[in-house]
């Protein structure tokens, strides 16, 4: 098994088959921004934890958030509210649909990486390059 | 070919003859695109094959649990590594400020001995979750389409679980999950 130059890939599913130039050029645009994705799914899940801790009800907790190691549970006495609980469930149970789709999307790349085509694995690598560079900057964004 | 063999392996008719000649090469059989299916599934071990709705079945439950196993790992592991963080480094170092003025920069370093304990665990654990992950990836990789959802829905269902209370202290430097 080995890297190789070809126009003709069957990619992840039965009806992906590329035959022409034009195919595996738009194959390669597919492959390359579902990786810029991937990056920015990677920044957003972190960029919806920061919202979430922001929009706290009470800022002097927060602080003791960050401080604390893993001894209390967030529901002990932090958040009496039941309806901010809710929230923080609602806000956690999304970041758990975004954590699958990014393993989803991980193990994609890899599999479109193991066709051992070139082009593929080129664009697989351009996006995530792409997609590094357009999102990285958003991390340290306010 | 025999009648032996007719009555032990009613399954793989067409599969005795190669795998009996051939002695189990069979990796020209790697599907390279998703499908539904639980006949002769082969799941990372040469002995481990699944044939029946049941098997599949458990082996979905088992990799379920193996991935949400994995992604409680990760945590454990970040849990245990802010615990036993020994020394703590402050340096600080003049940096020019706006205006022409002269600020005091703190750099916080924290170490882990490399003798210690808590670093030998947490090597042991990384070699352990180095092999999961890798395990993880070939199961994927088996291109059927329930091992895969397992794998996915187990992840995400870790994540929910473990990270809940990660999810509470936060540092802000760590963006690569």
């Amino acid at each position: 098994m080995h890297f190789i130059f070809s126009d003709e890939v069957v990619l992840l599913f039965n009806f992906w088959n590329v035959h022409s130039p034009t195919g595996m050029a738009l194959s390669v645009l597919v492959v390359l921004l579902m990786a810029v994705l991937y990056e920015g799914i990677k920044v957003g899940k972190v960029k919806l934890l920061y919202q979430a801790l922001a929009s706290l009800p009470t800022p002097t907790h927060q602080q003791q958030f960050i401080e604390e190691t893993d001894g209390e549970s967030i529901g002990s006495d932090l958040l009496p509210d039941s309806r901010t609980r809710l929230r923080w469930f609602l806000c956690h149970f999304g970041q758990s649909l975004i954590h699958v789709a990014q393993v989803v999307i991980g193990y994609f790349m890899m599999l479109a990486v193991m066709s051992y085509n070139t082009w593929i694995f080129l664009g697989v690598v351009l996006g995530s390059a792409v997609g590094y560079y357009l999102a990285y900057p958003l991390l340290s964004m306010a | 070919m025999d009648s032996s063999h007719h009555t032990g392996m009613s399954h793989m008719d067409h599969n005795t003859t190669v795998s009996h000649a051939h002695g189990g090469h069979d990796s020209m059989m790697m599907p390279m695109t998703f499908y539904f299916g639980f006949k002769n599934v082969e799941l990372l071990f040469s002995g481990l094959v699944i044939n029946t709705a049941g098997e599949m079945a458990g082996a979905f439950v088992a990799v379920f649990l193996l991935a949400m196993f994995y992604e409680g790992l990760k945590i454990a592991r970040e849990s245990l590594l802010r615990k036993s963080q020994v020394s703590i480094r402050y340096n600080s170092m003049p940096v020019p400020g706006p205006n022409g003025t002269i600020l005091m920069e703190t750099h916080k370093t924290v170490g882990q001995q490399m003798l210690s304990f808590p670093h030998l665990l947490q090597t042991v654990l990384h070699i352990i979750q180095v092999v999961i992950s890798y395990f993880l990836m070939l199961i994927f990789m088996t291109y059927n389409g329930y091992l895969c959802i397992a794998v996915a829905a187990g992840a995400g269902t870790g994540y929910f679980l473990f990270s809940w209370k990660k999810a509470v202290v936060v540092d802000i430097t760590e963006h690569c999950h």
